[in-house]
């Protein structure tokens, strides 16, 4: 009969109830598998050691994009496309601050950011630079050329020393800063960030000992160096050696005679250790002081960036951890000298 | 009379412009020649061509006789640049340069032909003044006496009278003279008719093709030069 | 310190003044004779397009092998030699002129030189090599400096006769010998050398300036061109000299001082010059107009 057709293809309603329920379970099963596999959250770091940090912290879960890559100059970066399109897409930027990226609030403009700044220098404490870095970066912003540049606007406002990260107290703050933006964005992996996080501060702590100790065997009176660019303040102050800049011989700047003859009267009269240049100066003048004062030549100190992945400083503690080398080996030798 | 440079149906030009076309012909040896014709005709430019510095596009032209025939060049003055700062006696001692090439110093010989080329033509106190502070007519004797130190076999001058005026042009048309009595081969192109019929015993009449070569007096009668004038279009002699 | 000792001291002091002094120096000594014949050719501003010509080839040897001084020469003088010929070539067999086609390739050369910089180092480095580093002069770069300058002073010698006349009268030259092209290339050889030498004392932008400055300045002080090529040398090294002091001494950078003098230095070459200076010009047309108005009177006087 018509009826008993109907019945018998109809599931009953026990049937219809349990179908819906499983469809319903399995799909909640689903989520947290999707979530698991859902895309690395997009974050852009302005340079390269904010991007090893996110790096470490963030790992596999975030998708990082960084700026000024190891070994560029981020006082005079000039922004590309490609990096407003990068921008755009993250969610997240990660950056210094303390005037270190004057070509910065331009970008964010431009692109269009609608995410979340992370500012990892919050809660440092800051720093003035010495006056003859902030000419430095008074010509840093007027070489520029541009008129009316952002670069220009910040170049007065320069004698905040925005080097916080070569004191590894601060790098910690850095990473906390981090994770808390990470996780802030991306509540899901918050607990993953903090893990990761965790481990690195403890890596962190551990050199941050070893370079005290490697430091300490060297007699206080002994621990002088010229540097060619002003980034150690907060190095200096915190292992207890005094760096002595360079100021003039920097990036843009024509060294002036006078410029490199103070610094030459310096080194004969202050009884440096060693000299050393960055890995963005020119390194012929400061090879010509070393010349002339017979100093020894420390190599090369990793300030502003990281160096290329084939070289001791690609990540931020092989950057600490090199420069703390080198200065305790040319300290040493130069004491054993005298 | 055995002839000295032979043309054989010579082309001479550029890419893009023939200044002269199917010119055939003798210069004989020892000869007094004028080159005329109306402006554009070419003149220049085949004393140029014979010196090897335009492209023979077509014939060929040939010297005879004597191996090593030295052939002298004097230009325009508008071909070099004469507030060169240099003296007088300077530019008229390069006549010298076969003789005494780049390094070579010059000899009392030497000096004493450069003052006597100077004293030639006049321009015996000259000597010091700087090529830049002579005027057109010194100018014009300080090229003369160059040509002079150099003592070539063949002298080739483009338009040597242009802007002289008239007793310093018989002063140097003396000088070609001296050297057509010495033997040497003189071509010269020139404006000035009169001074052809009167000097010059042999005449090439040029008008982008050869219009009339020989004896001066067959070749500049009226009706070669009234065809010479149309052939290059409306210029006047 | 007093008076006297101020013009000596830094330089008794300091090795480095000593080195940019002596880097200068040999620099002076080539580039002025050179500049004084660029003018002669009306070629004055083939020494700045050829600067900008080299960039490349120095580029080239820079991202080969950093600051080596060999590799930007060799780099330098084989893009300078390219661009020349190939300038040469193109007004040879087109109907574009020479000065022309060597515009067009020096400024694709320049253009070409500043991208591969800009590749490998960034600003600085460019700035390095656009700015020059006289006052950080190892001994490799003074051995370049002073070896250059003496082949370029021992060719010029050598070449001396055919090179005037070459300037003066190439046709004549040219009915002459067939040494023209010959020592036209070698001429543009010891220029590109002096150049490539030069970037290391004082930088692409400023070598020009040490060329053509005191060679400018030199025709107001001498006639003959024996005696132009001697003040262009000495001048370039007297503006070099107090270009070092006014660096040291007023703390200015030190290639951008040393032009400056040279700048300094025409300038008074054109003022108070012996040849035809606009002081000397001036006097004379006063000394004329007295002589002029004296004869007036006498013949009035004479009338009466």
């Amino acid at each position: 009969m018509k009826s008993d057709k109907n019945l018998a293809w109809q599931p009953s309603a026990t049937r219809r109830r349990l179908l819906g329920w499983g469809g319903l379970s399995l799909g909640l099963a689903a989520m947290p598998a999707r979530a698991l596999t859902r895309e690395p959250l997009p974050v852009v770091a302005t340079f390269s050691i904010l991007g090893d940090m996110v790096k470490e912290i963030g790992g596999e879960r975030v998708q990082l994009t960084t700026i000024v890559g190891p070994n560029m100059d981020a006082h005079n970066y000039e922004p590309t496309p490609n990096d407003a399109k990068a921008l755009l897409q993250a969610k997240v930027l990660v950056l210094n601050g303390l005037d270190f990226e004057p070509w910065l609030p331009r970008l964010v403009q431009a692109s269009g950011f609608k995410g979340k700044q992370v500012l990892a220098s919050q809660g440092v404490q800051v720093r003035r630079m010495s006056s003859e870095h902030a000419h430095e970066h008074h010509a840093h912003g007027k070489s520029e050329g541009k008129p009316g540049s952002a670069k220009e606007a910040n170049g007065a406002r320069g004698d905040v020393d925005p080097h916080a990260w070569q004191d590894l107290s601060n790098g910690k703050i850095y990473v906390q800063n981090i994770t808390e933006g990470l996780s802030k964005a991306d509540p899901r992996n918050a607990a993953y960030y903090e893990t990761r996080a965790n481990g690195y501060l403890t890596r962190m702590k551990t050199l941050d000992t070893e370079v005290r100790a490697a430091i300490a065997s060297i007699p206080p009176e002994k621990r002088r160096v010229i540097s060619s660019h002003d980034a150690f303040g907060y190095f200096g102050a915190a292992y207890g050696i005094e760096f002595i800049p360079i100021s003039g011989l920097s990036n843009e700047a024509e060294a002036s005679a006078r410029d490199l003859a103070a610094i030459i009267q310096a080194a004969r009269e202050a009884d440096v250790g060693g000299i050393f240049i960055e890995n963005m100066g020119n390194p012929a003048l400061a090879q010509q002081v070393a010349r002339e004062t017979g100093i020894l030549m420390g190599g090369t100190l990793y300030a502003d960036a990281l160096s290329p992945p084939d070289q001791p400083a690609a990540t931020y503690l092989g950057m600490l951890s090199w420069n703390a080398g080198r200065l305790v080996y040319v300290l040493k030798q130069s004491t054993a000298a005298n | 009379m055995s002839s000295v440079i032979e043309l054989d149906e010579i082309c001479l030009g550029w890419r893009d412009k023939m200044a002269v076309r199917d010119l055939s012909g003798r210069f004989l040896r020892g000869s007094l020649t004028a080159v005329v014709g109306p402006n554009g005709a070419g003149k220049s430019t085949l004393l140029r061509g014979i010196m090897g510095w335009v492209s023979l596009l077509a014939g060929r032209i040939r010297f005879c006789g004597r191996s090593g025939d030295d052939v002298a060049f004097m230009p325009q003055q508008g071909d070099f640049d004469a507030s060169f700062p240099i003296t007088t006696r300077e530019f008229v001692a390069m006549g010298a340069w076969r003789r005494v090439g780049p390094w070579r110093g010059f000899s009392f010989r030497e000096r004493d032909r450069l003052e006597e080329a100077l004293a030639a033509v006049g321009l015996a106190d000259f000597g010091r003044r700087p090529l830049a502070t002579l005027s057109g007519g010194q100018l014009q004797r300080a090229l003369f006496a160059r040509l002079m130190l150099h003592d070539a076999d063949i002298y080739m001058l483009d338009e040597p009278f242009s802007a002289l005026d008239r007793a310093t042009t018989e002063d140097l048309m003396a000088l070609l003279e001296a050297w057509h009595a010495q033997g040497k081969t003189v071509i010269a192109v020139l404006h000035d008719l009169d001074l052809v019929r009167k000097h010059f015993p042999q005449t090439l009449l040029l008008a982008g093709q050869g219009v009339a070569w020989g004896p001066t007096e067959d070749v500049l009668t009226p009706e070669n030069l009234h065809l010479a004038r149309h052939l290059c279009a409306g210029d006047y002699l | 310190m007093n008076g006297i000792e101020a013009l000596y001291l830094p330089f008794a002091e300091f090795g480095f003044m000593r080195r940019a002094m002596a880097g200068a120096f040999a620099l002076s000594l080539a580039a002025g004779p050179l500049g004084v014949f660029l003018i002669l050719r009306r070629m004055s501003l083939m020494g700045d397009a050829m600067a900008h010509a080299i960039l490349p080839g120095v580029a080239v040897g820079f991202l080969t092998a950093g600051l080596s001084i060999t590799a930007m020469t060799i780099g330098g003088m084989v893009t300078g030699l390219v661009v020349a010929l190939l300038a040469a070539a193109v007004s040879r067999l087109t109907p574009q002129r020479e000065d022309a086609s060597f515009a067009a390739f020096y400024l694709m050369s320049l253009g070409v030189g500043v991208l591969l910089i800009s590749l490998r180092g960034g600003n600085m480095e460019l700035i390095h090599v656009l700015f020059g580093s006289v006052l950080a002069l190892d001994d490799a770069a003074l051995m370049l400096v002073s070896s250059a300058s003496s082949v370029t002073l021992l060719a010029l010698a050598i070449i001396y006769r055919p090179l005037v006349l070459e300037c003066l009268d190439p046709l004549f030259l040219r009915s002459e010998s067939r040494a023209g092209p010959v020592v036209h290339a070698v001429f543009l050889m010891l220029l590109v050398l002096t150049l490539v030498s030069g970037f290391q004392v004082l930088g692409t932008l400023m070598v020009v300036g040490i060329m053509m400055l005191p060679a400018a300045a030199a025709r107001f002080w001498a006639i003959s061109v024996v005696g132009q090529m001697a003040i262009a040398a000495f001048g370039g090294a007297f503006s070099s000299y107090v270009g070092l002091l006014l660096s040291y001494y007023a703390n200015v950078p030190a290639s951008p001082a040393i032009i400056l003098c040279a700048g300094i230095v025409y300038f008074l070459s054109v003022t108070f010059g012996l040849q035809g200076g606009l002081w000397q010009a001036a006097r004379r047309a006063h000394a004329r107009s007295l002589r002029l108005s004296r004869n007036r009177e006498r013949d009035v006087l004479g009338k009466q």
